[in-house]
């Protein structure tokens, strides 16, 4: 069997905990094959005062792979990550409903995205790295 | 010489080697003529395909792919032909590609595009569309019907689900791009 290349695109998989239903990938699919709900709750302000925010909470988040076109889009926009590539290929079945995955299936698919390909060596290093690389020496100082 | 420079002794003006594979604009009146030279004076004698695009104001452009081969390699010509948008109509080229009438037929179905042998219309089958289809499906002013009566799953507001609908919204609907205003198109009661 071949290695697949890097950032192959066999399904979609989603961070629960990331997303915020904004629903940029819902209003930027192509196919409109994502579908979500949610509802907002309160969050009580703390004991050192403030006012109370509203919080989205994420009902419902599933794509229909009858209909994806795996254009990437939705990664591309979600401003939370919260969506991955894995390059597992979306199960065949044998019933059409079937093919829409809801939240825990999508969660699950998480587990199979590989981390991702490390940048090219004369690249700029990733923010991070650097951020990390600074308060080290901060700390050291 | 270049692939580019005999395509330039050939059809003189029009050559665009920006693109891969390079292609040449050709007046629609000359349409036969230029895919009758691709095929005898630069040796392009496979035929790949034949099609259209919509671009809008400008017209139709009808685009054909051809493909001469050589020892060592392949070399690459896109023909193309730019359409009015009223009335249509490019010249068969079947006589020169017998393998051209079914790409006609297509382009002729899915764009509404004329195809005339002998300056008569040629009165073509129906190929992949149903009997009772209307429209020319791969113009840009189709409307996807499907679209205008399915729920976009983009409507809802961040918040807001079957069951418990927002109760302010901070801004106008959005609509789904390429969905028409209900007012100008959509079932009437």
């Amino acid at each position: 069997m071949s290695e697949l290349p890097p950032r192959s695109r066999g399904v979609i998989a989603l961070i629960e905990e990331n997303c915020t239903s904004c629903m940029l990938c819902a209003r930027e699919c192509p196919a409109w094959c994502v579908h979500i709900d949610s509802h907002q709750e309160t969050v009580p302000a703390g004991p050192g005062g403030g006012r109370d925010r509203t919080r989205n909470v994420l009902d419902r988040f599933a794509i229909d792979y009858a209909l994806c076109m795996y254009c990437s889009i939705c990664i591309e926009v979600c401003p939370f990550e919260a969506l991955h590539w894995s390059p597992e290929l979306a199960t065949p079945e044998s019933d059409l409903r079937e093919l829409t995955h809801e939240k825990d299936r999508l969660r699950s698919w998480m587990w199979t995205v590989p981390p991702p390909p490390a940048l090219d060596e004369h690249a700029e290093q990733a923010k991070e790295v650097v951020a990390a690389e600074r308060a080290e020496q901060r700390a050291r100082r | 010489m270049s692939w580019a420079d005999r395509l330039r002794d050939v059809y003189v003006d029009g050559v665009d080697d920006s693109t891969d594979p390079v292609a040449v604009d050709v007046p629609a009146d000359r349409w036969v003529q230029a895919v009758t030279a691709a095929r005898d004076t630069l040796g392009c004698t496979w035929f790949d395909w034949l099609s259209a695009v919509d671009e809008g104001e400008a017209g139709f452009r009808v685009v054909c792919h051809l493909v001469a081969r050589r020892r060592g390699g392949v070399d690459h010509l896109v023909v193309r032909t730019l359409l009015p948008r009223e009335r249509p109509a490019v010249a068969s080229v079947a006589g020169v590609f017998a393998g051209a009438r079914w790409h006609e037929r297509e382009t002729h179905e899915m764009f509404g595009i004329d195809v005339t042998e002998d300056g008569e219309v040629l009165d073509l089958e129906r190929l992949l569309l149903p009997a009772e289809f209307e429209g020319h499906p791969l113009r840009k002013d189709f409307v996807l019907a499907s679209r205008v009566v399915r729920t976009w799953p983009g409507a809802k507001e961040p918040g807001e689900s079957e069951s418990t609908p927002v109760v302010k919204r901070s801004r106008r609907p959005a609509r789904p791009p390429g969905v028409p205003d209900p007012e100008e198109w959509g079932p009437r009661e």
